[in-house]
């Protein structure tokens, strides 16, 4: 592991910034708190997809697939067969990484390029659609109604709103701190080669399946848990809640909007943009039905427009052209003055 | 440089004007309902039918005197879009809470009840939900009908009476449903009652939403060779299955089904003049909560109105559902002459409206009160049969019959 990796982990701005998000539900009214708990979960469903999506290059569109794995199949277990949803929800994330596992080998196998992948892995989720649709034992289009919850850990409650919202803020640290770890091991190094030319990365010996196959197991891991827990704050699943190709496009639109590839962009993303979304509607949806998604479309046109590489790289940049020039100023400043300054930007 | 400061500015005022918390609004005169709608999404056609209507009841109830059992305070109805996805119908029912309203209400289906009703319990908030088929909250009361013994036990309950009042020759049962939630729960419901009457399920045929065509689905159901083909089929997936049933020729079965895609009105303009009047005034029957032929005066007058004010407003059976739930509440506030949420709830635990007053939309031979599991104690629906020019007669209930069902032809 790269020393980047503990540098970033023990940063000062980012404890504060993990303490002032914990301390959010004594200032937050419910509204506000829904809000930010359900960007939380995006911000770690677009995080666990950045592995493969940012890193990885390869456009999946199957993660809802896996978040549909972790909330039904984990809620099936508990409804049908009275097993703990702490144990379901693990076997459900096994589960999603076995099926990770397939989807990346399908491509690697048949050479599949970018726009194949993304059609495959597209019908990937369409199929489970349609069998959770017509699965008994997952509760069929119907769904399944968790029990309510009282706060009982041990039988994965956590308390209404509040404790929702702290584990959620867990799990999207949890997805940030992989994508940080992913980033600063060699298999990041191997990703981003793949990603950039997979024949060039073979050459120099990069092993394309297995760097394939274990990002794609992180990530389906990592989304699955996300969608047990989030089965647990809605305390209903259904197909068309959870393995909705929807649910997909709003995952890649917020990693996309918000850095792809980088270890914090995707969470930035949904953590900017869900809020937006719900705020828009919840002035707008009343009065003049869609005229929210409007607003909302022309929000993510302006940004994409002034900031086309993301968000976080855009502030990045603008960040370091201003420390640069900050540096220059300084430079000249002692030039003038005939005093010797480094420039602290060099140092860093 | 400065048009992105002014953009991001912009950007940043309209999230900071959409966060800023919204005062109540002359407090001591108003009470607040919060309506949820999917105003937006794939359900919006339910929000668009019900919000005129709604408001409409709300608006003519102000305009005679307001609450009086709370000093003529005006009603205020504060809408609220949740796109047609549950979890933000929670989001939103917060929200509306958090602004005040008292009581909310709304489409609410099945899943976006279950999404609610956490926020009902822990915030204690009474809501009326014009369509879900059951309650989850000891604070939620529905309109809708019971998958079993509301849609199920009024089409098995129909083919039934078909067969031994009417002497129909009915022996072979088909079901074909829309592949939704709502459709395979009625789908069950509807073997285990028809099994226990005595007909032989010779076959299941499950409607795939997101097809374009049923040709496939029609020729399978013709192979097993049913005398009835019953389920709840939702408006799309009922013209598509009228239209294949038309292109194959397919007559000899008779079709009973609930309730947008047997009874709905825009059928008749979805499929054509010509398909229309072939296969939806031959051999089948449809279900509904609503038939003008039988509906209450109050209902067409209300029908008229919102006509006459909007040409292009859809009527249908969620106008009346919606106009009903308005009048429900307003009951409600009067009797509990309070905004105290506990009071409110039990005022919509005790309400009761006879049949013939002013205010029943409904068409119910008993009335309208709730039971113990907050839904309405009589679910009974109505089976309709089209005529050729496009009306509809009500065959089923008898109570509620102005034709007799027409023979197989």
């Amino acid at each position: 592991m790269r020393r980047e990796f503990y540098d970033t982990l023990l940063s000062p701005g980012l404890w504060l910034i993990c303490a002032l998000l914990a301390a959010l539900p004594l200032f937050l009214s419910g509204y506000h708190l829904q809000i930010v708990t359900l960007a939380l979960t995006y911000a770690a469903l677009a995080s666990a997809w950045n592995i493969v999506g940012g890193m990885g290059g390869m456009l999946s569109l199957a993660h809802s697939l896996f978040v549909g794995i972790g909330g039904m199949f984990a809620s099936a277990l508990l409804i049908r067969c009275g097993i703990n949803m702490w144990v379901g929800s693990l076997g459900a994330a096994i589960l999603a990484a076995g099926a990770g596992c397939l989807v990346a080998w399908i491509g690697w196998r048949f050479r599949l390029g970018h726009l194949l992948f993304a059609l495959i892995t597209l019908a990937f989720a369409e199929m489970a659609s349609i069998v959770a649709m017509n699965c008994e034992f997952l509760g069929g289009a119907s769904g399944l109604f968790l029990p309510p919850d009282k706060g009982r850990f041990i039988a994965f409650e956590f308390g209404g709103m509040h404790g929702t919202y702290w584990v959620m803020l867990l799990l999207a640290a949890g997805c940030i701190v992989s994508n940080l770890a992913v980033l600063n091991l060699p298999l990041g190094y191997r990703l981003r080669a793949v990603r950039d030319n997979a024949d060039a990365a073979q050459a120099i010996g990069v092993p394309l399946l297995r760097t394939q196959v274990v990002a794609m197991a992180v990530s389906a891991f990592l989304t699955s848990i996300v969608g047990s827990v989030y089965a647990r704050y809605l305390s209903f699943v259904d197909p068309q809640l959870l393995v909705s190709p929807t649910l997909t496009v709003e995952i890649v639109l917020f990693a996309t909007v918000g850095g792809l590839g980088r270890p914090f962009g995707p969470a930035l993303g949904a953590l900017i943009l869900l809020p937006v979304g719900e705020v828009l509607r919840g002035q707008f949806g009343g009065a003049l039905p869609g005229l929210h998604y409007f607003i909302y479309g022309l929000v993510v046109i302006v940004v994409v427009r002034f900031a086309p590489r993301g968000v976080l790289p855009t502030i990045n940049g603008g960040w370091s052209k201003f420390r640069a020039r900050r540096a220059d100023r300084i430079v000249h400043a002692g030039t003038n003055t005939g005093v010797s300054v480094t420039s602290g930007a060099g140092q860093n | 440089m400065n048009r992105r400061l002014k953009t991001l500015s912009a950007a940043a005022l309209l999230v900071l004007a959409g966060m800023s918390p919204v005062f109540a609004q002359n407090a001591d005169k108003t009470v607040k309902i919060g309506l949820i709608e999917p105003m937006s999404g794939n359900l919006s056609s339910y929000g668009q039918e019900e919000e005129p209507a709604f408001r409409r009841v709300i608006d003519d109830y102000n305009a005679n005197g307001g609450v009086r059992s709370l000093g003529g305070a005006k009603i205020e109805i504060v809408v609220a879009d949740d796109s047609s996805q549950p979890a933000r119908t929670a989001i939103e029912a917060r929200r509306l809470i958090g602004e005040g309203a008292v009581i909310l209400t709304g489409s609410l289906l099945t899943p976006h009840m279950a999404a609610i009703s956490p926020v009902l319990d822990e915030l204690k908030i009474p809501a009326l939900s014009f369509w879900a088929g059951a309650s989850r909250s000891d604070y939620l009361f529905t309109l809708g009908f019971p998958y079993d013994k509301g849609f199920a036990g009024t089409m098995a309950g129909f083919i039934d009476w078909l067969a031994k009042d009417n002497k129909f020759p009915i022996k072979r049962v088909v079901t074909a449903f829309s592949n939704y939630e709502a459709g395979q729960q009625v789908n069950r419901a509807l073997i285990d009652r028809l099994t226990k009457d005595g007909f032989e399920i010779v076959g299941q045929v499950p409607l795939d939403m997101n097809a374009s065509d049923y040709t496939a689905q029609m020729t399978r159901i013709r192979s097993m060779k049913p005398d009835v083909v019953v389920g709840l089929v939702s408006t799309r997936d009922g013209a598509l299955l009228h239209q294949a049933r038309y292109n194959l020729n397919f007559t000899s079965a008779i079709f009973v089904g609930g309730t947008g895609g047997y009874s709905d009105p825009v059928l008749w303009s979805q499929l054509g003049e010509k398909v229309a009047s072939s296969v939806l005034t031959r051999n089948l029957f449809g279900m509904t909560g609503y038939s003008a032929a039988v509906a209450p005066a109050n209902a067409k007058k209300l029908a008229s109105s919102l006509k006459q004010a909007d040409p292009k407003v859809r009527i249908g059976q969620s106008t009346f559902q919606a106009a009903q739930a308005a009048s429900i509440i307003i009951r409600a506030l009067e009797a509990a002459g309070s905004t105290d949420p506990e009071k409110l709830k039990e005022a919509l635990a005790r309400t009761s409206i006879s049949p013939g007053a002013p205010d029943l939309y409904l068409a119910r031979a008993a009335g309208l009160s709730f039971g113990e599991d907050r839904m309405l104690k009589d679910s009974t629906a109505l089976i309709i049969q089209w005529t050729a020019d496009k009306q509809q007669q009500v065959v089923y209930p008898p109570s509620f019959a102005n034709a007799a069902p027409r023979n197989r032809q």
